[in-house]
């Protein structure tokens, strides 16, 4: 899944997001979800938990800064299941962080394996370190 | 002096939040931190189904067994990035697991069902039939 589609979004979405800009109008609570931040000399890796989402229910989008993970999980395989014991709660996620501008926002890259999304965020080619010789 | 009372303190609160967090007190995350991995357990029609979320988990490295009334959850969770960099936030745990959980009645090894799909397993244990209740018809 790359960013563009999460960018370019219709007039529409804009109003919609303006109507409730914090609030969601969805079923069932949102959790955060456990992440990882690792920086390398290239770019900066997101890792996050998000077991039971599927490829095309997870929203990333970048807006002004703002890099928001949304996913959503499936209800339908607990639905006639009567819980018995609990030791964790089912529900979506949803996480927030903010960019700086030393990244490369045109360019991120999202992978969903096993359960993890893997954010590769590239590093404008300014921020990266320079090694300044010394004459 | 009181610096002294300050950071002791400081330590109680850091404590108690610990300790909260531990307990999921927040619930800002599916659950607290406690036995890996957690598991829910779900009753459908006499069967049992059980869940848990394995994310990052290979599939063929999952050990799934079941011996009567106690099924075992083993396997390996890896978490491994390259050495040269820097770590911001390190939220997630790589671990080795091995879990055994005694079920409430014996269940049919033959017809377990088991799927793992995007980092969630759901097992569904079905009751044997040797354990089953009998009707006693009353004459």
């Amino acid at each position: 899944m790359t960013e563009n589609k999460g960018v370019a979004k219709t007039e529409a979405q804009e109003l919609q997001k303006q109507e409730h800009k914090e609030e969601r109008t969805v079923a069932g609570r949102f959790f955060i979800p456990q992440t990882d931040i690792i920086e390398n000399e290239e770019s900066l890796i997101i890792t996050m938990d998000l077991p039971g989402v599927k490829k095309e229910d997870v929203n990333i989008k970048l807006e002004k800064n703002i890099l928001e993970v949304e996913g959503r999980i499936d209800y339908a395989p607990y639905e006639k299941l009567n819980p018995v014991y609990a030791e964790y709660n089912i529900g979506n996620y949803a996480r927030r962080f903010t960019v700086s501008n030393a990244v490369d926002t045109s360019n991120i890259e999202a992978v969903l394996t096993d359960g993890v999304l893997s954010m590769t965020l590239r590093k404008a080619p300014e921020a990266k370190p320079r090694q300044i010789p010394v004459k | 002096m009181f610096g002294k009372l300050s950071s002791a303190l400081d330590i109680a609160l850091q404590q108690a939040v610990e300790q909260a967090k531990d307990a999921n007190f927040f619930e800002a995350g599916t659950t607290g931190r406690g036995v890996y991995p957690f598991i829910n357990l779900f009753e459908k029609e006499g069967d049992l189904v059980l869940a848990a979320e394995l994310p990052g988990v290979k599939k063929e490295e999952l050990i799934l067994e079941v011996r009567e009334d106690v099924l075992r959850l083993a396997g390996a969770r890896k978490i491994e990035y390259a050495e040269n960099c820097s770590c911001h936030r390190l939220e997630r745990k790589g671990l080795n697991f091995d879990r055994s959980i005694k079920l409430p009645f014996r269940i049919e090894g033959g017809k377990i069902q088991a799927e793992f799909n995007d980092g969630l397993l759901m097992v569904t244990l079905p009751r044997a039939e040797s354990d089953k209740p009998k009707q006693v018809v009353i004459k």
